[in-house]
């Protein structure tokens, strides 16, 4: 018993390691760095790169991956992408950080090599010496990780309490601009808070791996449980976040304890831990009715005179100026294009790409729900591969157990999700998107480990299959079957946009004691649209099983959830034709790759994937905007020429003549 | 005067931050058809009596009555279908919309309720509004002479003009009352004075039936258009009255300027 508070309580040191370091980079930066894992596990697998693959001495591998490594990457961070995100919105310092998640072990992976690690060794020699104290063993490892806690939680701690350089960061917080008149260099005082925090993250990969494993899958779990504990600590109290980790870590300890260990139940159990404290926290906001906003407004007044919002805005305003004086043809013209590409592909493709582009088309209409609930919404929702999953699964458990007609079976698949997206709707909608984005990953993780691993969605690890319409059993026809699909749905989201609601919907986005004052009801709104998005989810999760022609529920898994965030966000948020070249783009890009470039570069879509949403950071709109609007401001100049020649043609005589 | 006379009045508002008293036991009327004024120097609480009025911030004592009804627990959306609309010291504008839309949005959230759902299945979006709603729609744009700015989004404006958006957005809601936090800051004169003239003439025309409580700086223009003015300092109700009798009280003057300076001004 006491081992295993004692093991607990080494994982909860490095959970506090790893929520401290994300409160402190978000208090001095205002950005919850959702690739603190990526990092961890980056550095993790560096240090073993170092130290078991090239066999350097344990001291050398850790100086050179934690001391020169970790900050040289936080610096380079800083460089690429951070600055830029300063006063960005929510979603795009989100979906950066998050691309930024998918593809750091990417990379690592092409660097270091593609090798399945079964130990990872931690900071201790091996082998690893054990103590005894009061008749109880304590490794090396615990003993480092102990020592580690202690040095930067209360160190790290004390020095941004009460030292002048955490009075800089402090400062930092409230405005660069003034913080540089004061004379403090605001860059210098980042590049710093951006290396510390690297080196964090590094420290609690390194100590993590040989608890949890070498895998970037394993280390998701590692930052739920943090994520949880920045949630508790309501993103800004270090002691809270400190321990509610070491909670978590003696919880997840005892169940082991107290369970069997051959349990299924216990492996399940463990992962649910970060929800389960993220759930309380729910219900106790819940009960006391507190608005938990993540007030992201960093920066005075001065600083977002010097740097406006950038050119994102002021483009898009240039833009609905320019649409406005468009005809109907000049506007509708991108997607008009694209519809027919569409129409015309399946016709001109066969064999294993016509197979992909029939999932393309499905994958499309689950994109479209994440434009509608995030795009319309404005909700940061990491768990839309949740409902596609359920609805995929209940469809061919319907289809196939149960003998529905199949298309009959897809609509079911959408309704059975469509009450769990009001149910996460309803706990998360007096919450700022922050902790929106949070805790539906943390749901994800959940419903990925709990629900979907049931034995009659897996079926023995065979999935469950389902078979196609009798009227379009082939690819192609299917695939028109899809893109049908499609097209209503587009329409339907399309139309919603441009109406009353989508007018209502624009306003609660941008403004909540705006739209309140009006009369609108920002909950009604939120709930309504959390509805919908997970009903379109789960349909197009269903249509997605049926063109795989099979449901497997590892298919379903958060972290490929949030490369679609990654994708659609980085094609475009607010758009339905973005949703169809995302679908396409997802599955084709990386079929590309297989075939015509060698192995060793399979992981270059994921990586480009990743930039894409870093590239966000700079391009908010996405490239289907971007480029939309390019083309149809050179269709609006060629069609100025012509009026302008029209004109001159008319008015020169007149000219002449006085 | 009688309750039934006055269209909002709060009772007796307290509010505190923490150990800070934001307002202190203020009470506040406003009359039917009449413009009111509330003005105090910088912190006064002038903004957190507006939230407390408009629902946004919930007080810790006191009430708030709309056309004689108690709305001291109705939340602000349900406050705007009452009769209350609000304008904000920062602009709480909607970044995807038009001019024009922030007032067709507010024009059917007011009247045609039904739309904000019902348009989302239907082809109304592509049909021509109606007409009783396009007369209302630009019968605002023109009392506030935004003509020019009807298309534009908001994004594109400066600070001034999303200043009348706001006035126009909150007169859409067809009002009995309209809080306006500052409509002057970042005018320049000739637009301020389009402004107060507007403002004058939405509340002597025939057809609304409004009532403004204006917050503002710009004492001068206050004291021109207001029936009555409220000064608030510290959180406490210091002085009401007519604007002659705000412009004779030395307790408004020692507010302002501070004690010393009551005797200098004198000079000015």
């Amino acid at each position: 018993m006491v081992q295993y508070i004692i093991a607990g309580l080494v994982l909860g040191g490095i959970y506090a390691i790893s929520s401290s370091g994300l409160v402190v980079t978000y208090e001095s930066s205002g950005i919850l760095n959702f690739a603190f894992g990526s990092i961890a596990f980056f550095i993790a697998r560096l240090y073993y790169f170092l130290n078991i693959q090239h066999n350097m001495g344990i001291t050398v591998s850790a100086v050179l991956s934690l001391v020169v490594a970790a900050p040289a990457l936080g610096i380079l961070l800083y460089f690429a992408l951070f600055r830029f995100l300063r006063l960005s919105s929510s979603l795009v310092k989100v979906v950066a950080t998050l691309g930024l998640s998918v593809a750091l072990p990417a990379v690592a992976t092409t660097l270091f090599g593609n090798i399945s690690i079964l130990v990872a060794p931690g900071l201790a020699p091996q082998p690893v010496h054990v103590f005894m104290v009061a008749g109880v063993p304590i490794t090396m490892d615990q003993v480092i990780v102990y020592i580690s806690v202690i040095l930067t939680v209360v160190v790290g701690g004390l020095v941004l309490r009460f030292t002048e350089v955490g009075l800089r960061v402090r400062a930092m917080v409230d405005s660069p601009a003034m913080t540089s008149l004061s004379g403090t260099n605001p860059v210098r005082v980042s590049v710093g808070v951006w290396a510390v925090s690297t080196f964090f993250a590094g420290l609690a990969g390194i100590l993590a791996a040989p608890i949890i494993g070498l895998d970037s899958q394993h280390f998701t779990l590692l930052v739920a449980a943090a994520f949880a504990a920045v949630v508790a600590a309501r993103l800004r109290s270090i002691p809270i976040a400190v321990m509610v980790s070491f909670a978590m870590g003696i919880a997840t300890s005892l169940i082991q304890y107290y369970l069997p260990s051959s349990s299924v139940w216990t492996s399940r159990m463990i992962t649910a831990v970060p929800f389960l404290f993220i759930a309380i926290f729910l219900v106790y906001n819940l009960i006391l009715r507190r608005d938990l906003s993540d007030s992201t407004k960093v920066g005075s007044a001065l600083d977002a005179a010097i740097e406006p919002h950038g050119q994102g805005v002021l483009e898009s305003s240039e833009a609905a100026v320019l649409d406005a004086s468009m005809g109907f043809i000049a506007r509708y013209s991108g997607p008009i294009v694209v519809a027919i590409i569409a129409m015309v592909l399946p016709f001109l493709m066969s064999g294993v790409w016509l197979t992909l582009l029939v999932q393309a088309y499905a994958l499309g209409i689950v994109f479209l729900a994440i434009t509608l609930v995030t795009g319309e919404g404005g909700m940061i929702w990491l768990c839309q591969i949740t409902f596609a999953g359920i609805g995929g699964l209940w469809t061919a458990q319907l289809a196939t157990d149960y003998h529905w007609p199949v298309l009959l079976a897809v609509l079911a698949g959408g309704l059975i999700a469509l009450p769990v997206g009001l149910l996460v709707g309803f706990l998360t909608i007096r919450l700022g998107g922050l902790y929106v984005a949070l805790i539906t990953l943390t749901f994800a993780l959940l419903m990925e480990s709990l629900y979907f691993t049931q034995g009659r969605f897996s079926n023995g690890g065979l999935g469950v299959n389902v078979l196609r319409p009798s009227f379009a059993t082939s690819d192609r026809a299917f695939a028109y079957v899809c893109l049908f699909v499609f097209i209503l749905v587009a329409l339907f989201v399309v139309n919603l946009r441009r109406s009353t609601t989508g007018m209502a919907l624009d306003a609660v986005r941008s403004s909540e004691p705006g739209a309140r004052t009006l009369g609108i009801s920002v909950v009604q709104m939120k709930i309504v649209v959390a509805g919908l998005a997970a009903l379109l989810a789960g349909i197009g999760g269903g249509m997605l099983v049926v063109a795989q022609t099979a449901a497997q529920p590892v298919n379903y898994s958060t972290f490929l959830g949030v490369v679609w965030l990654a994708v659609v966000v980085s094609i475009g948020i607010r758009s339905s034709i973005a949703a169809l070249v995302a679908g396409i783009t997802f599955l084709v890009f990386p079929q590309l790759v297989t075939t015509y470039l060698p192995t060793a570069w399979s992981q270059i879509p994921v990586i480009l994937f990743g930039l894409g949403a870093i590239g966000v950071a700079k391009f908010p709109q996405g490239t289907v905007e971007q480029n939309g609007e390019k083309f149809r401001r050179i269709l609006l100049k060629q069609a100025k020429k012509r009026s302008d020649k029209k004109e001159l043609a008319l008015t020169s005589p007149q000219g002449e003549a006085t | 005067m009688s309750a039934d006379d006055q269209v909002l009045v709060g009772r007796s508002i307290t509010k505190r931050f923490g150990g800070l008293v934001a307002l202190n036991d203020v009470s506040i009327e406003v009359p039917k058809r009449s413009i009111v004024g509330l003005v105090g120097p910088n912190g006064a609480g002038k903004s957190t009596l507006f939230g407390c009025l408009s629902g946004l911030t919930r007080p810790e004592g006191g009430s708030v009555m709309l056309n004689g009804r108690d709305v001291t627990r109705t939340k602000p959306q349900k406050r705007a279908r009452l009769g209350m609309a609000r304008t904000f010291q920062q602009p709480e504008l909607f970044t995807g919309l038009t001019v024009r839309e922030h007032i067709v949005l507010a024009h059917r959230v007011r009247f045609e309720r039904r739309r904000l759902w019902s348009d989302m299945v239907g082809p109304r979006s592509i049909m021509k509004p109606p007409a009783s709603e396009t007369e209302a729609v630009d019968a605002i744009i023109e009392l506030l002479e935004i003509e020019r700015l009807a298309s534009m989004p908001v994004t594109a404006l400066p600070l001034g003009s999303t200043r009348l958006v706001e006035v126009a957005r909150a007169l859409a809601c067809a009002p009995d009352v309209l809080l306006l936090d500052e409509p002057l800051s970042g005018l320049d004169v000739n637009e301020s004075e389009a402004l107060a003239r507007a403002l004058v003439k939405v509340v002597t025309e025939a057809e609304r039936d409004l009532s403004l409580l204006l917050v503002e700086h710009d004492v001068a223009t206050v004291l021109a258009i207001s029936k009555k003015i409220y000064v608030l300092d510290f959180g406490q109700l210091i002085a009401s009255g007519t604007p002659d009798e705000i412009r004779s009280s030395d307790i408004v003057r020692a507010a302002y300027l501070g004690d010393d300076a009551v005797s200098e001004t004198a000079a000015d």
